[in-house]
């Protein structure tokens, strides 16, 4: 009992004076170190002797020749053995309604009061313990204040590790801090022009107010129920007060600044502070005394808020310059519902709202097309074809025939026409070479060449210096000549009157009539037999076909040949005849002369028919010309004339006897 | 150790002016090349043929050793030029190898002839009569074959049993030896002939 107190009261004194010299802390402090170690034994042992709660195996702290490392775990110890009797006692207690002490408003009764000092005295590292594993800016919110309303009531035995130094003494601040806005807030709970997220003004003017009260009371007794911030924490009270600070090494940039959107911020934490401030309003009973310090700070701080405007730190964003009215406007919405708002208000109030809309988005769970490899199970049926998916092709897509594509083709048909450019095939044409030109390339002699060999290669390489001259040549000549000729033909015409044009070279092809079996023999393979004369040309051939003798032939071969000779000859006669009459017609002498010819031609035409008779002149008219043929032929003449008057006598006896008879009758 | 003493400050060191010599060939390097005993009597018949451009163009000295029966060939001191003993040499082994002296005068006049040799078993490892055929495939009737692929592709081959030597330029002795090889290898000679024809013609139209 009285030991116990004893006891605590020099764990204060001793802690209460390390904490006034703050810079000893800069460096090792070997007696500092000793002292809080025998501090934390003392009070180890006391909440061993107090039978209350069950804690761990240790009976009392051992720190001789012990490391900081080693102490700690006893601790832990002890208070993972009390963690769970405290966690239950905590619930009954808050289910328990009649224990609430606090406000109706609050949201939930918390039992801070009723949970007795001997155990929090107890056990203040667990509460710690447990606020550093529990405590978040969102969650348990409530548990988290309750602990620190039992730690401001048990305050302060620092622990002497240094290592853990840092951490409880930012700890016990965190608490601390945290009572000190609470105070501060529920006491002023007004906003200034110079607030932003880093300073609240009323926190400052209740620090300081603190901080004046603290310097008084050192000296006497230690007040119990009294918030105590450490000197050395008077800079990091300000920034880290907003934010919960749960260890030196596991802090990070949002422990110290608030999310970069200012206004919601402001907007959050001003909520955030006023719940703080309805919850706690159990600590206002004890707490009414610092309350009157604070106060008399306020005005302090006023004159300081002109060079504190001036030391603002501000955020280039756009909403930047109008944070204050802003949050000033903010706070009075709340109280003038119906006033007509102007349009910046409803802008900031959309903009507010889609921003709340889009962090519960966020915060939802995301579709599954964000989640990413979906299989068909884990998505709605169907739902990929309302999709659309971009995914690589492999084959090239067929082009899509909308108007304009065919306009443009047609574009390029009707400029392709005026350019006349068509892509007509052109006809390749292959490179005939005939086997004879490839054979004469290189001809293969078998036998054994007469040269030798140095005597091959010197020809070659006279072959090729001597090429080269030859060839410049020849074609220069051959163009000189061709020019030279041109040139003298057209000076010619220009000359002559009687331009005479020379006789165009006829192109002399030999063709040699031999019989084709003698080229035949020779001829190497580029004559052709097209030079030879056929058979035709020397011998016409005959209509008929073959040429037959009498014997072979036939009756209608001789029909024929018998008309064609008739016809021939027919032809040949009219004509005549009628070039007679005509010769008469145009020339009467020539047609006397003719007409003694045409006369014994007629005559004997008309003695064949019976209409002339001859005279025959049978050889008087001949000349007599030996007297021998003389007499005979006179002889002849005598027995020619008996014998004709011998048969007209014999004639005229006939035609008598043919009258007597007639005159019988 | 006793030295030249260092000249006087600035004077260049005295030495007799440099005397300019001819660059001369080390006097007395020897060749020596065995003459086998078939061709003993070819030798004795062309020599005149063989010494003469040695000795009157290369400036060699040359003897035909009867006790070793070697073909030695030496410098002395009118020799000029360093490759003329190589040469003389080279011809000298041509003619041993079977060649005729007009063609292997041609290693002495042309510096970009050499001399190639190999075996028949060495394309395709052939025994008796097979052997036989394949160098029979070489020559050819009459030794048409053989005189073919020279006068194509501008090279002198010698067919000595199971060894063939050619003698050329690189790219000839290259065009030969294909269609020596394809020989060997069983193609008819027909396309043999074919094949060094077109080789030949791509070979021409380039130069």
């Amino acid at each position: 009992g009285i030991q116990g107190i004893q006891g605590i009261q020099t764990c204060l004194r001793v802690a209460g004076a390390a904490a006034a010299r703050p810079e000893c802390f800069l460096s090792v402090q070997d007696g500092l170190a000793a002292d809080f170690r025998a501090m934390t034994k003392t009070l180890y042992d006391l909440n061993k002797g107090s039978n209350i709660v069950r804690g761990g195996p240790l009976k009392e702290l051992v720190i001789e020749n012990f490391d900081e490392e080693q102490i700690w775990q006893q601790l832990e110890l002890q208070n993972n053995a009390v963690l769970d009797f405290f966690k239950e006692s905590i619930a009954r207690d808050a289910k328990d309604e009649d224990l609430c002490l606090l406000s109706d408003q609050e949201e939930d009764g918390s039992d801070a009061e009723t949970s007795s000092d001997k155990e929090l005295e107890d056990n203040i590292m667990e509460a710690e313990a447990e606020q550093k594993n529990v405590y978040t800016k969102d969650k348990d919110k409530t548990k988290a204040k309750e602990k620190q309303s039992k730690l401001r009531e048990n305050i302060i035995q620092k622990y002497s590790d240094e290592d853990s130094d840092v951490d409880f003494d930012i700890e016990a601040l965190e608490q601390q801090a945290k009572t000190a806005k609470e105070t501060t807030w529920k006491k002023t709970g007004r906003k200034s022009v110079v607030d932003d997220k880093f300073f609240k003004l009323s926190e400052m003017e209740a620090f300081l107010e603190h901080a004046e009260k603290e310097n008084e009371e050192e000296e006497d007794d230690i007040n119990y129920f009294e918030d105590i911030i450490s000197d050395d924490e008077e800079e990091d009270s300000e920034q880290a007060k907003a934010k919960p600070i749960k260890s030196s090494r596991d802090m990070t940039y949002k422990d110290f600044f608030d999310p970069v959107d200012d206004d919601d911020d402001l907007v959050a934490n001003d909520v955030e502070d006023d719940e703080e401030e309805e919850a706690d309003s159990a600590i206002e009973e004890q707490n009414e005394e610092s309350m009157s310090e604070f106060e008399d700070m306020n005005e302090m701080v006023e004159h300081m808020r002109s060079k504190e405007a001036s030391k603002k730190v501000t955020f280039s964003l756009p909403d930047d310059s109008e944070t204050e009215d802003v949050t000033e406007m903010q706070l009075e919405k709340g109280m003038d519902p119906g006033e007509i708002k102007s349009s910046f208000e409803k802008r900031q109030e959309k903009m507010s709202k889609r921003i709340k809309s889009l962090e519960e988005a966020l915060l939802e769970e995301k579709p599954w097309q964000l989640k990413g490899e979906v299989t068909g199970q884990k998505r709605p049926e169907n739902s990929l074809l309302e999709e659309t998916v971009l995914f690589d092709h492999a084959v090239r897509m067929a082009p899509v025939i909308t108007e304009e594509t065919t306009f443009q083709l047609e574009d390029i048909i009707k400029q392709r026409i005026l350019d006349e450019a068509w892509d007509d095939v052109v006809p390749k044409e292959k490179p005939k070479e005939e086997a004879f030109e490839y054979k004469k390339r290189i001809t293969l002699d078998h036998e054994k060449s007469k040269l030798s060999l140095a005597e091959i290669y010197e020809q070659e390489y006279m072959k090729l210096h001597q090429q080269k001259t030859e060839e410049e040549e020849n074609p220069e000549h051959k163009e000189i000549q061709e020019m030279m000729d041109s040139l003298f033909q057209k000076l010619d015409a220009l000359c002559n009157f009687h331009f005479t044009p020379k006789p165009p070279v006829p192109e002399v092809k030999i063709v040699s009539n031999l019989p084709a079996i003698s080229m035949e023999e020779v001829a190497p393979v580029a004559v052709s037999d097209a030079a030879l004369l056929a058979p035709e040309e020397i011998k016409e051939k005959n209509k008929a076909g073959d040429v037959k003798t009498d014997a072979e032939k036939t009756p209608t071969d001789k029909k024929r040949e018998q008309r064609r000779k008739k016809l021939r000859k027919r032809m040949r006669r009219r004509e005549k005849e009628k070039r007679q009459k005509l010769l008469e017609k145009m020339k009467p002498e020539q047609g006397i002369k003719l007409s003694k010819k045409a006369a014994a031609a007629k005559l004997k035409r008309l003695a064949k028919e019976g209409k002339a008779s001859l005279l025959k002149d049978e050889g008087k008219d001949k000349a007599l010309k030996s007297s021998q043929a003389f007499f005979s032929q006179l002889q002849d003449q005598v027995k020619m004339q008996i014998k004709d008057a011998s048969k007209l006598k014999k004639k005229q006896k006939t035609e008598k006897a043919f009258s007597v008879q007639k005159l019988k009758l | 150790a006793a030295g030249t003493p260092p000249p006087a400050s600035g004077a260049a060191p005295a030495s007799r002016p440099a005397v300019s010599r001819p660059l001369q060939v080390g006097k007395g390097e020897l060749r020596r090349i065995a003459v086998p005993a078939n061709r003993y009597t070819p030798l004795k018949e062309n020599w005149m043929k063989i010494f003469t451009p040695i000795v009157e163009h290369l400036q060699l000295q040359i003897r035909f050793n009867l006790k070793t029966r070697n073909v030695e060939i030496k410098t002395c001191q009118e020799t000029k030029d360093l490759s003329a003993l190589t040469k003389a040499a080279d011809f000298v082994k041509a003619f041993i190898l079977g060649f005729q002296v007009e063609d292997a005068l041609a290693l002495i006049r042309l510096d970009d002839l050499f001399l190639e040799s190999f075996e028949v078993t060495d394309v395709k490892p052939l025994k008796g009569d097979h052997l036989s055929r394949a160098i029979g495939r070489i020559a050819g009737k009459g030794g048409k074959t053989k005189f073919t692929i020279e006068n194509v592709t501008r090279t002198r081959i010698v067919l000595a049993d199971t060894k063939v030597h050619i003698l050329g330029s690189f790219q000839n002795i290259k065009m030969a030896r294909t269609a020596i090889c394809n020989l060997i290898l069983g193609n008819p000679p027909s396309k043999v002939y074919g094949n060094i024809r077109a080789v030949a013609s791509r070979a021409a139209e380039r130069f």
